[in-house]
């Protein structure tokens, strides 16, 4: 008995050694990711917590902010020292952030680490200078959603994806009557829509160049919709001219618009008709479509790279997408998972599926600038007087160019 | 007691000697929290957006010092400086004015009221409670092209341009929006100076005849007038400063028809990340605000009346 209780003794004593020695090794990172409401914040918590089921030894603690509030907080948390270890990125926002990451190639080439597996255009998203700086988790092109019940009241055959530029303006020219409009524009939809027809508004040095005929041209056909044609309502020059529009759309009075795949989950609760999607309408060429998506990275501030390093893998892994696929969050960035997401979240949009498809198919990089973020600024000052006919498009580029410059 | 008698007092042990008196150092104290307060949030950040005006710091990058280059840049290159100083100034002289005439008009009616002073004081009031950024978002909604003003401005058959998307308009609408927000904390100070001017010195003036106007511009305005002043100041320093409405509105357009100082220096600093040259910009709005304030305080000679 005695030596059974001298056992037990040692062996509690041995366990608890052992798991001091265990808590001792635990290693706790940092995310901080933004979100869009309580299930989205559910399903990141969801994924941090695979994290710790694959390495028990990293706790992986989410902060949370809104979208908005996450772009202006983040360079004050790396201004002021307090970055976490995952740090998400947009890949719009990657020229601007990308010097608080830390650079990917060296740990993807030592793990041989197949980046290949993701959709191409979002790796180019992620990357500066051919230097990867986050695993992306999502991918999406922009496409068109139409009011599909509005669409066959009017008498339009439902657009195949690759329609061109005459085909979309007759369809909104006969869409817009009784006060509703054919088609809803933002004038962030400019740089989209100037790279579906193969405009350039960014040199070969990565300048802007708005300037240039090819830009201006581009810039005439979207203040057209508003200015000359009239198939598009009139937008302020607000902080948000993006849910304006979509709440138009929603409510039945925009027949068409520009989003992305994103926002398909919160659209199907939100409308009383039935919802369709195609391809931006392209020129006289092929259609190149450009795609956002985003990701995660690591803070170069972080006293836990390794650990980090093996944490956004788990987060951007197949079972990690594909657990987002099927809570409809975000398409995957991962081609091999992007299926399961049609299944979710496309089946009841008609051509959904097709029209991703299309546009990845045809998707090119997004030629943005690393000021960007001011860029679209000024694209949301100077558009709404050009929509209203105030100015016109070689006027508004020369100021937007001019400003952004300064 | 001689001068040595005194000195050996001084350093006996025991009495230490104490070079304030109690109730000062009690006072001193008490103000510690404050002080530190003031030292760390206030005096703090502006030494330090003083020195960051003199570098490039990008927010997430090391400053370097570029000495006045920021200013330089400012007043000879920037296209959009001077637009975004007469924005600020219109907007401010229109504010203050029209905030300073409504707010008065409707402080001596709700005084001259026999019954619901309590009432309306608190209607004018309550907008200011209200988070300016939420109001603005409502108002945006009104003010959108198609919405719920445009239909007014149609039935009313004003033939009047959408506010926001017209550059002579839009700042009109941020005025209106900023008033409606605001205007109810100089009309609650206003009615309370109202109050308090003596009765008989209004009806010492009825009995020699003075109407009603003549009244409120002889008696009850100079007996307000020190209200009157520091409301003017105070109005004038905060519509300078002039952001959130600009913000959740207009985000300075259409074009840069309503940028002001305080969106230009968001822009430049959050937005563009040129936090040295936001900086700069800071410290224009500084001077702007320092310089009128004074200006006021030199004029104030000749029209407030202080009761001494």
């Amino acid at each position: 008995m005695k030596v059974l209780k001298k056992t037990l003794l040692l062996a509690a004593i041995s366990g608890s050694l052992f798991a001091t020695a265990a808590s001792a090794e635990q290693i706790n990172l940092t995310w901080q990711m933004w979100t869009g409401s309580d299930a989205d914040t559910k399903g990141w918590q969801h994924l941090a917590d695979m994290v710790n089921a694959k390495y028990p030894d990293i706790k992986v603690t989410l902060t949370t902010t809104g979208w908005v509030d996450y772009w202006t907080r983040l360079p004050v948390l790396a201004a002021s020292g307090q970055l976490a270890d995952i740090v998400s990125m947009q890949s719009l926002r990657m020229p601007n952030f990308y010097s608080l990451l830390e650079p990917l190639n060296d740990r993807i080439a030592a793990d041989k680490f197949d980046v290949g597996a993701f959709t191409p255009s979002i790796i180019g998203g992620m990357s500066v200078d051919k230097q990867l700086y986050g695993l992306p988790y999502d991918v999406g092109p922009w496409v068109i959603y139409y009011n599909q019940d509005a669409l066959q009241a009017a008498g339009i055959h439902l657009p195949k994806p690759g329609w061109t530029l005459a085909e979309f303006t007759d369809a909104a020219k006969k869409l817009t009557k009784d006060g509703k409009y054919g088609f809803g524009i933002t004038p962030q939809n400019y740089s989209v829509l100037a790279s579906a027809w193969g405009d350039r508004y960014v040199n070969d040095a990565g300048e802007l160049d708005l300037t240039n005929r090819s830009a201006i041209a581009a810039a005439e056909r979207v203040i057209g919709f508003a200015a000359k044609d009239k198939v598009a309502p009139l937008v302020p020059s607000s902080a948000d001219a993006g849910t304006v529009i979509q709440g138009r759309f929603y409510s039945g009075n925009v027949a068409m618009y520009i989003d992305g795949p994103w926002s398909i989950i919160g659209m199907k609760d939100k409308v009383k008709f039935k919802v369709g999607s195609t391809t931006l309408p392209r020129a006289d060429g092929e259609l190149t479509a450009v795609t956002a998506g985003s990701g995660f990275g690591i803070a170069r501030t972080s006293k836990n790279k390794d650990a980090a390093w093996k944490a956004i893998q788990v987060l951007t892994s197949p079972e990690a997408l594909q657990y987002l696929a099927e809570q409809g969050r975000a398409l995957p960035a991962r081609t091999a998972s992007q299926s399961s997401w049609y299944k979710v979240a496309a089946k009841d949009i008609t051509n959904g599926g097709e029209a991703l498809d299309y546009s990845l198919a045809h998707s090119v990089p997004y030629a943005i600038t690393n000021n960007w973020a001011a860029v679209e600024n000024l694209f949301n000052q100077y558009f709404p007087p050009a929509f209203g006919g105030s100015a016109d498009a070689k006027q508004t580029m020369e100021s937007i160019q001019s400003l952004a410059q300064q | 007691m001689s001068e040595s008698a005194v000195a050996e007092i001084a350093l006996q042990p025991g009495h230490p000697r104490h070079f304030l008196k109690l109730e000062t150092q009690t006072a001193m104290l008490f103000l510690l929290p404050s002080f530190l307060g003031f030292m760390i949030f206030m005096a703090l950040p502006i030494a330090a957006s003083l020195a960051l005006s003199f570098t490039n710091w990008q927010l997430i990058s090391t400053p370097s010092f570029v000495g006045l280059q920021n200013y330089i840049k400012l007043f000879t290159v920037d296209p959009a400086l001077y637009t975004i100083l007469r924005n600020t100034l219109f907007f401010a002289v229109e504010y203050l004015a029209v905030n300073i005439i409504v707010s008065l008009t409707l402080a001596v009616w709700i005084s001259s009221l026999k019954r619901g002073k309590a009432i309306f004081r608190v209607i004018f009031f309550l907008p200011t409670f209200t988070p300016t950024i939420a109001a603005s978002v409502v108002w945006l909604l009104i003010f959108t092209p198609d919405g719920l003003a445009d239909s007014v401005i149609r039935s009313l058959g004003l033939g009047l341009p959408n506010f926001l998307l017209s550059s002579s308009w839009a700042m009109q609408a941020v005025v209106l929006v900023t008033l409606w927000a605001n205007v109810g904390y100089n009309v609650v100070m206003f009615n309370a100076a109202l109050d308090l001017v003596p009765k008989h010195y209004l009806e010492a003036a009825m009995i020699d005849g003075a109407g009603p106007w003549r009244r409120f511009w002889r008696i009850r305005l100079p007996l307000i007038s020190p209200t009157v002043f520091f409301a003017t100041v105070m109005t004038a320093i905060t519509s300078l400063q002039v952001f959130d409405e600009i913000f959740a509105m207009t985000r300075g357009g259409p074009g840069s028809a309503t940028a002001t100082l305080g969106f230009a220096i968001y822009q430049k600093g959050f937005t563009n990340f040129q936090m040295g040259y936001a900086s700069a910009l800071a410290w224009v709005m500084f001077v702007m605000i320092m310089a009128l304030t004074i200006l006021q305080f030199h004029m104030q000679r000749k029209w407030v009346h202080y009761d001494d």
